[in-house]
């Protein structure tokens, strides 16, 4: 296994930026996942890593190597692909076989790394089947058998979980995570999927747009979003963001909603506010940091129900607070109904405020 | 990890329904035929009349002037007299080199022609047209072209060969009996790639990109990318198009019968035009039409396997 190193990585087509100059480190053994929505460059970054597709500009390392000018192959890298990719003409045998042979290894030899790969991923029994006569969890199995036989220094994986149903996905999920625990493998791992990100992965790479926009743990990720887009897409349901103004109060900083309502902030929160490059300051509050009160308390503000989502041990309720929907989780007790007025108490220790012009987090130095 | 997905094991191939008796099944489906019923009755007219008065004419001796009400009676004489001649045997060594020589090199053509117009490249888009018109150029014009290009005095072809230092005189393709089946099946080929070729492009579409990408990281070089990857899954399209090739070419006509007629001396003779004149050239109704069946029972035999490799493909897509 190695370390994978991008280098102020480059991909455009004209004028069309697919990856801008994004660097990051995978550690050796680490799992890492690229997340972000459709084209926002996290598959295209996968294949320069790959080398699938020429680079624009920079380099990629892997463990001690240059590979930038390498073809896949001298790359020594494993790729699993959306569609599995299996070979549809050939048994599972030869198709876990078929790496090897194309790296002249002698028959016994390939014999023995694939029998062993088909016994840790369970497939012994499906050696002499076609892929098409596998269900979609096998054929995945089959894919990662390809990748694992060749003992590659790094896993790469596109979205491989996605063609399957909910349930064996939840189930591959834990199994691919199993697989990177024994093997200590330096997975990269691209999803669009950000539950997938944050259950599996030890750090993730949030992209928008061509952008890396943050790389971190998912926990950090979760806790402390640099800026507005990751703050809404990590997280489910995603964090409500409410845009306010600012205003100073002789010594104390309020937000202050078009509707007429003020919140006080804390003294940790007014610094952050007044950091902002304009008045305009955006409130971000996951669902489980609010409280909802039925009557008017200090600190709270007004709003109206939307709707009410029983999910069994959750009531998550969408409440309209100023112009915006703000999730928020109940405890099944709870009882309300859409429309009613309701007020919003908000923890000022985890609320998040990002600046309304550059959509950047606030801190509070 | 553990043992998995909970799903069924796939059990084998599906099982066939039970096969219900033809006449009830046409019946169930009564209203199906009922609609396909003219357009059968105008085949039947059309086609199985011809087909069946020919195999009747297959054995009579007819009248040279055409007296049907005079034919007499033979039996299988007509069959055994062509099986028997020196000359079927001439015909039919000539008819098979033609066609495996034409669908062969017409099929490597085309494959070769597809595959280098799959890529991306300046000009594709002009060259893809280029190599259409053979296909769409008129048999009859084209192969009165090529007449002038073999021509022993005026050909080009023959005064390049001389210019190049390839031959000290013009060559005469079509007038020597060893050239002038090769030089046949050259046209031939150059008529008929643009078709296989026109095949194999639309077959090469369908094959995944990330089957190739996988073979790419795998270690497949480009050739064993094509053997590996790209070849197998044009097996469906290349079946199709090899027998379509070979119907086409046991049915050729316009390329020998414009170019040489069957000469010199029958040594471009295939069985159409040996048994257009049989049948026009000498008047004898009753052996041309044998000579028709036999040649219906191979196109029938090939054109068995043509639906069949066919209809493999959808099964193999419904499955």
């Amino acid at each position: 296994m190695a370390q994978v190193v991008l280098k102020d990585v480059v991909k455009n087509y004209g004028n069309v930026y697919a990856v801008n100059h994004v660097s990051l480190t995978v550690e050796d053994g680490e799992f890492v996942a690229l997340v972000g929505p459709s084209g926002c460059g996290k598959t295209t970054t996968l294949n320069l890593v790959a080398g699938l597709i020429p680079m624009s500009g920079g380099d990629v390392v892997i463990g001690d190597r240059i590979v930038t000018d390498l073809d896949p192959k001298d790359r020594d890298i494993a790729m699993v692909f959306q569609n599995y990719a299996l070979y549809p003409n050939k048994t599972v045998y030869r198709n876990l076989a078929f790496p090897l042979q194309m790296r002249k290894l002698p028959k016994d030899e390939i014999d023995k790394k694939v029998q062993a790969a088909a016994k840790v991923l369970d497939i012994t029994h499906l050696l002499e089947r076609k892929p098409r006569e596998l269900s979609g969890g096998q054929q995945q199995r089959v894919a990662l058998g390809r990748a694992l036989v060749r003992d590659p220094r790094v896993f790469l994986m596109d979205e491989p979980l996605s063609n399957l149903d909910a349930k064996l996905r939840v189930q591959m999920r834990s199994e691919i995570k199993r697989f990177h625990q024994d093997l200590h493998a330096t997975v990269i791992y691209v999803t669009h999927d950000q539950l997938e990100a944050v259950t599996m992965a030890d750090k993730m790479a949030v992209m928008n747009g061509g952008f890396l926009q943050q790389y971190d743990s998912p926990a950090n990720v979760f806790a402390n979003p640099v800026n507005m887009f990751v703050a809404s897409f990590v997280g489910s349901p995603a964090m409500s963001l409410i845009p306010l103004a600012a205003v100073t109060r002789g010594t104390e900083v309020a937000l202050t909603s078009p509707e007429g309502w003020e919140l006080p902030l804390s003294p940790a929160n007014a610094r952050k506010a007044l950091n902002a490059k304009s008045p305009k300051v955006v409130l971000g509050a996951r669902h489980s940091t609010v409280k909802l009160h039925k009557s008017q308390v200090p600190g709270s503000v007004p709003g109206k129900v939307y709707t009410v989502e029983p999910t069994g041990d959750i009531t998550f309720a969408q409440v309209f607070v100023s112009s915006a929907i703000l999730n928020i989780s109940l405890a099944p007790s709870v009882q309300i109904r859409p429309d009613e007025p309701v007020f919003i108490e908000f923890d000022q220790d985890k609320m998040h405020l990002f600046d309304g012009e550059t959509e950047m987090a606030l801190k509070a130095d | 990890m553990s043992s998995v997905t909970g799903q069924v094991a796939y059990a084998g191939a599906p099982v066939a329904p039970k096969r219900a008796n033809v006449f009830k099944r046409i019946f169930n489906h009564r209203n199906d035929y009922l609609y396909v019923l003219p357009a059968l009755l105008v085949m039947l007219i059309v086609i199985a009349y011809p087909v069946y008065y020919t195999i009747e004419l297959s054995f009579f001796k007819t009248p040279p002037n055409l007296q049907m009400k005079d034919k007499i009676f033979v039996g299988l004489d007509n069959y055994w007299a062509i099986l028997k001649s020196d000359s079927f045997r001439e015909v039919t060594i000539n008819t098979a080199i033609w066609t495996v020589a034409s669908t062969f090199f017409a099929f490597l053509l085309g494959l070769g022609a597809a595959l280098s117009l799959h890529r991306e490249f300046a000009g594709r888009g002009v060259m893809r047209a280029v190599l259409l018109i053979p296909y769409v150029v008129s048999a009859v014009a084209a192969s009165y072209v090529w007449k002038w290009l073999y021509h022993s005095d005026f050909g080009v072809i023959g005064a390049l060969a001389v210019q190049l230092g390839l031959s000290d005189k013009p060559i005469n393709f079509l007038d020597n009996v060893h050239t002038v089946l090769p030089s046949l099946i050259v046209v031939n080929i150059w008529k008929e790639f643009s078709f296989a070729m026109i095949m194999l492009m639309a077959g090469l579409q369908t094959v995944p990109e990330q089957l190739l990408r996988a073979a790419q990281v795998d270690g497949a070089n480009a050739w064993q990318r094509f053997w590996h990857v790209t070849f197998p899954h044009l097996k469906g399209v290349s079946m199709v198009t090899v027998l379509l090739l070979m119907v086409a070419n046991f049915n050729s006509f316009i390329i020998p019968w414009i170019m040489t007629g069957g000469g010199p001396a029958g040594a471009s003779d295939i069985w159409i035009t040996q048994i257009y004149t049989i049948a026009f050239g000498r008047q004898r109704y009753g052996v041309a039409s044998a000579y028709a069946v036999i040649l219906f029972i191979v196109m029938m035999t090939l054109g068995y396997f043509y639906v069949k490799a066919l209809t493999k493909g959808d099964e193999s897509r419904a499955g």
